[in-house]
């Protein structure tokens, strides 16, 4: 893969300086873990409208109750927030018109596509340990007391979606190649929302083959599915990152 | 003289009467090669084909000898361009543009930061190396975009436009940069519209008309504007009269 190295360089210097990540990433981590506190707080505070709203979560308390509310969030949230800013990586270089400046390069086109993804993977890292710093903060701010080892396990599982999460949005990468901006790669972020929560409801039982929707799931109910069906997330990435890699080496710029 | 670029026959049909139908042209080393013609001749799909940009339908362009689809990857660190837009992140700053323009053209991790600060004096864009693409003046985004097709001292450059936005300032700036990378040995193909300004750069001048080369013109010449003229009014009565045949 010709030019991976200069490639790397330069995806991390232009994700240094992007503000799209930046704001994405701190929606997230931070969003999530102030929800998730204020909400427990209301909870443990005898809020009955709150305890309503939240269901079944309501039963639960103390870091069970936190870690769960920032594991829905974070299942719907985290997708949206790396389908937009990977389709935004993709993107930005229709609009901005720097597309014209990445062929005829001595960085091969795969090589483009893997520094953008790794540089992704990489962001997405950042944004799971202070998602799960942030949520920690947030519990011993809240009074919640000293982390036991379930609650433990559920963040090491929160992590582990939230990188996950990162991995699924890639059919964002390639919505934003065909469509030649960062909106369709937002829009194949509702759309996997949209269709894993459509799938789970309508096929319980199956939902958890769905890549998209198994590792949500899993972080939520780790005996309701096996390693395997989680194994098909990174299976999934991998598939399209090949598929955008294709949409890469055969893009024209003839408009 | 060593060869550059070569097109033979190139074709890439958008209808009957627009893209490149069938142009040949080449590039000497040491040579400003000029490609005139009014809007939506096919200078510009042209550029993009020898860029490997969009695939012709038929014909073949050659870089340093080598068939398009066989020039290794690695061989096009000696190829500058700058089609459409300069190749500038608005949301970075002159300095850090010009890195990356000189990282993806391979240039040595321990000489970008001189390669970059040579750039910058060059261009005359040693004012604005913090000032992000975005809040440059179009003369000096496009002052950036051409600093970043040169930063790599190509064999070859390719430029679409490149006076487009130029105060007369940066017009001699980027004429004296042609000169200078011709005379080291670069080929240089240009499209423009500016025939004035084309005399006083090109060493020669062909003129492109509904996707063909119909004529070359002398740089010399005393009065290129009359001359275009003619040969594309020829050029369409002649497509006419073949078109009632």
């Amino acid at each position: 893969m010709t030019g991976l190295l200069a490639a790397l360089r330069v995806e991390t210097r232009k994700a240094a300086a992007a503000l799209v990540l930046r704001v994405g990433g701190a929606s997230l981590a931070l969003g999530t873990a102030v929800l998730a506190a204020a909400l427990v707080a209301a909870v443990e505070t005898g809020n009955e409208q709150i305890a309503a709203k939240l269901g079944t979560f309501a039963e639960a308390a103390g870091w069970d109750l936190l870690i769960a509310i920032a594991t829905q969030v974070v299942a719907a949230g985290a997708l949206l927030a790396f389908g937009t800013t990977l389709g935004w990586s993709f993107g930005r270089e229709f609009t901005d018109g720097t597309i014209n400046g990445l062929p005829a390069i001595p960085v091969s086109r795969a090589a483009t596509v893997a520094a953008k993804l790794l540089v992704h993977l990489m962001w997405t890292v950042i944004v799971a340990v202070s998602l799960v710093c942030l949520l920690i903060a947030a519990g011993l701010a809240t009074g919640l007391g000293a982390l036991d080892a379930p609650a433990a396990a559920s963040l090491a599982r929160l992590f582990a979606l939230t990188l996950l999460t990162g991995l699924i949005a890639t059919p964002a990468a390639w919505a934003a190649t065909l469509g030649r901006g960062p909106l369709p790669g937002v829009t194949a972020a509702v759309a996997l929302i949209v269709t894993a929560q459509i799938a789970v409801v309508a096929f319980p039982a199956q939902g958890a083959w769905l890549p998209i929707a198994a590792p949500a799931l899993w972080a939520m109910q780790p005996t309701a599915v096996t390693g395997v069906q989680l194994l098909l997330a990174p299976v999934f990435a991998l598939a399209f990152t090949a598929v955008t890699v294709s949409a890469w080496r055969r893009l024209q710029l003839d408009r | 003289m060593a060869e550059r670029l070569a097109i033979t026959d190139a074709v890439r049909e958008y209808s009957a009467d627009a893209g490149v139908l069938g142009a040949s042209l080449h590039v000497a080393a040491g040579e400003v090669h000029a490609l005139i013609g009014l809007n939506g001749a096919g200078k510009t799909t042209l550029m993009r084909a020898v860029l490997g940009m969009v695939r012709l339908d038929s014909g073949t362009v050659r870089i340093g000898g080598v068939p398009l689809d066989r020039v290794p990857t690695a061989a096009w660190s000696r190829v500058g361009h700058l089609i459409d837009h300069p190749f500038a992140y608005p949301d970075i700053d002159t300095r850090s543009n010009l890195a990356i323009a000189a990282r993806l053209r391979t240039v040595p991790h321990g000489e970008v930061a001189a390669t970059v600060e040579a750039a910058l004096e060059y261009w005359g864009l040693a004012p604005y190396t913090a000032v992000r693409a975005a809040t440059l003046s179009k003369g000096n985004r496009q002052r950036l975009g051409l600093a970043a097709a040169f930063v790599a001292g190509p064999d070859l450059a390719v430029l679409d436009e490149p006076t487009d936005g130029l105060d007369p300032a940066g017009v001699i700036a980027l004429r004296e940069a042609l000169r200078d990378h011709a005379d080291r040995g670069a080929g240089v193909l240009v499209s423009s519209h500016h025939l004035d300004e084309v005399a006083r750069f090109a060493d020669r001048i062909s003129v492109m008309n509904h996707g063909r080369i119909i004529a070359a013109l002398d740089p010399a010449g005393t009065d290129l504007e009359r001359e275009f003229f003619a040969l594309l009014l020829d050029d369409d009565a002649q497509r006419d009269l073949e078109a009632q045949a």
